[in-house]
């Protein structure tokens, strides 16, 4: 089953996403006239918009984890593991 | 992760799987419409080679290294190359295909005012692709 649905993953990303692309990105109908500028550059900032927005989301979520989880923080407690003190080496 | 709760990480994953979504549609609904040709663009056969560019109008006129356009036409571009890859690119007007031998392929803008812009060669080319560039020239509408 999950042999099945990695083919499929890679069928589809090789295969099926760029033929259906293909199929309707570029329609026999006649297109309208318009600003090729306005649009890649405006999908180019809302994109930009979204990288930076994640990215600022992530970045922060990671910092807030360092500082939260580290040793010295007030509300810091020792996982079960840390507490049995047994860290399975011989030294 | 015996009591483990994971709500979180699932609300993680949903998020970055619809921002996909709308990134991968955004995208290409924005293909879509700037791929749709309008049905009476000028076609102009554009000819990659080491190291300028040729032109060929629907009427037979050819140009070398300048090409002249009306402004508010359409025009759609056949872009050949008759050596190696080269790469059709008008900065001001995001326009940009590839120049491949043995393959035509098409781009189609409408310029809304006169005025000159660049066309440069942005693939590698050789020796002198730095210096593989054009001068598109818009004009006011002759009608």
């Amino acid at each position: 089953m999950r042999n099945l649905l990695g083919l499929f993953l890679v069928l589809a990303i090789l295969v099926i996403i760029p033929t259906v692309d293909h199929a309707f990105a570029a329609g026999d109908e006649p297109g309208e006239y318009l600003d090729r500028r306005v649009l890649i550059w405006n999908l180019f900032f809302r994109m930009m918009t979204v990288a930076f927005t994640v990215g600022a989301v992530v970045s922060g979520t990671m910092i807030w984890l360092c500082w939260r989880f580290r040793e010295s923080h007030p509300k810091a407690t020792p996982t079960e593991y840390e507490r049995s003190g047994d860290f399975g080496g011989s030294a | 992760m015996g009591g483990h709760s994971n709500w979180p990480e699932w609300i993680y994953v949903g998020v970055i799987i619809a921002l996909m979504f709308w990134v991968g549609a955004e995208a290409w609904n924005v293909e879509r419409l700037v791929e749709h040709v309008p049905a009476d663009a000028e076609v102009i056969k554009v000819t990659g080679a080491q190291w300028f560019w040729t032109f060929e109008h629907e009427d037979g006129t050819k140009e070398v290294g300048t090409l002249h356009v009306e402004a508010g036409k359409a025009y759609k571009f056949e872009i050949y190359s008759t050596d190696v890859n080269h790469s059709f690119n008008i900065h001001d007007y995001v326009v940009l295909m590839d120049a491949v031998p043995g393959r035509v392929n098409t781009v189609w803008f409408a310029p809304d005012k006169a005025g000159e812009h660049d066309i440069q060669c942005r693939e590698y080319c050789g020796l002198i692709h730095y210096n593989m560039r054009g001068k598109l020239v818009v004009e006011e509408p002759s009608t």
